[in-house]
């Protein structure tokens, strides 16, 4: 019975909190680029840092500001699976003011 | 009165003489990760202060009525740090929306308050030594400002650091290893000021 009771009262602080952090993530909406997530999608998404940044969607960022030039910073990417639809990706979506930048290999 | 009195006395002996850092070894992590700019660790105070604070007026109540109640206290570990994600989740979306430039210097520090164990070491310390809610706050509140006190003069030390010659080896996270060691020498010289 005990063990019910244990289960339901973290199954219900668990939704409680979820509900929160989803409310809380309504209230503080970040407006951000769409292509960033678009470009993190297309990374190995292991969040090893071996890039020198805090993660995978961090290097994201970086390619799709033109901060990194080069893909190959991502070292667990494979060319055919990751370096080149990003660079393809890349060059088919500008930035707003219509400026492309480009990362090479 | 008395209370009173006990109320301001816990929150200055959580924050001088049983410092965090410096006596206790709590939060070591983002202490020596962020205290290179005084900027991102006064953020870092204050988000660690917020999620102290608040971790222990949701976990208490938690702690006495549901857990205890329901005969399963051994999972407060559990259930703190779930609180306590949520609670650095909700600081984080704040940051970003906030201070977008908080939130870059602060990097992958913010998240890891999560595993800051002086969040949850204060959290679990104020359950397990049974301290009642307005204690259990104050502890908090003392613990989580000389969180802050301490990683601000760190930082400001630091940044004064790089203006001067060190050796090769020392340069960076070891010369600011031996500042931390001189800082807790400094700290335990306030041990026993109030008895």
């Amino acid at each position: 019975m005990n063990i019910l009771y244990g289960v339901l009262i973290l199954l219900g602080l668990g939704v409680l909190l979820a509900v929160g952090i989803v409310l809380f993530s309504k209230i503080f909406y970040v407006k951000e680029d769409p292509r960033i997530d678009d470009v993190a999608k297309m990374l190995p998404g292991i969040n090893c840092g071996a890039c020198g940044k805090a993660g995978c969607r961090d290097l994201a960022e970086g390619l799709v500001k033109g901060e990194i030039k080069k893909v190959s910073q991502c070292k667990a990417g494979k060319k055919d699976k990751n370096y080149d639809p990003i660079i393809e990706y890349l060059s088919n979506h500008p930035d707003e003011d219509g400026t492309t930048h480009i990362p090479t290999i | 009165m008395s209370y009173l009195v006990a109320f301001l006395l816990a929150i200055i002996s959580s924050t001088l003489i049983d410092n965090v850092v410096l006596s206790r070894f709590y939060g070591i992590c983002s202490f020596i990760g962020v205290g290179n700019k005084t900027k991102s660790s006064i953020g870092m105070g204050l988000a660690v202060t917020f999620v102290t604070v608040f971790a222990t007026i949701i976990c208490w109540p938690i702690y006495n009525f549901l857990l205890i109640p329901a005969e399963i206290p051994y999972m407060d570990t559990v259930v703190f740090i779930l609180v306590i994600a949520s609670l650095v989740q909700i600081v984080g979306y704040f940051i970003k929306k906030k201070s977008p430039s908080l939130y870059k210097t602060l990097g992958i520090y913010l998240p890891l308050i999560t595993t800051n164990c002086a969040v949850l070491g204060v959290v679990q310390g104020n359950t397990d030594s049974g301290l009642d809610f307005g204690m259990s706050v104050a502890n908090a509140l003392g613990t989580s400002i000389g969180f802050f006190i301490v990683i601000f003069l760190f930082a400001c030390i630091r940044e004064r650091l790089e203006g001067y010659k060190v050796p090769k080896a020392l340069k960076g996270v070891p010369i600011a290893l031996f500042v931390a060691g001189l800082m807790a020498m400094a700290f335990l010289g306030l041990q026993g000021v109030a008895g």
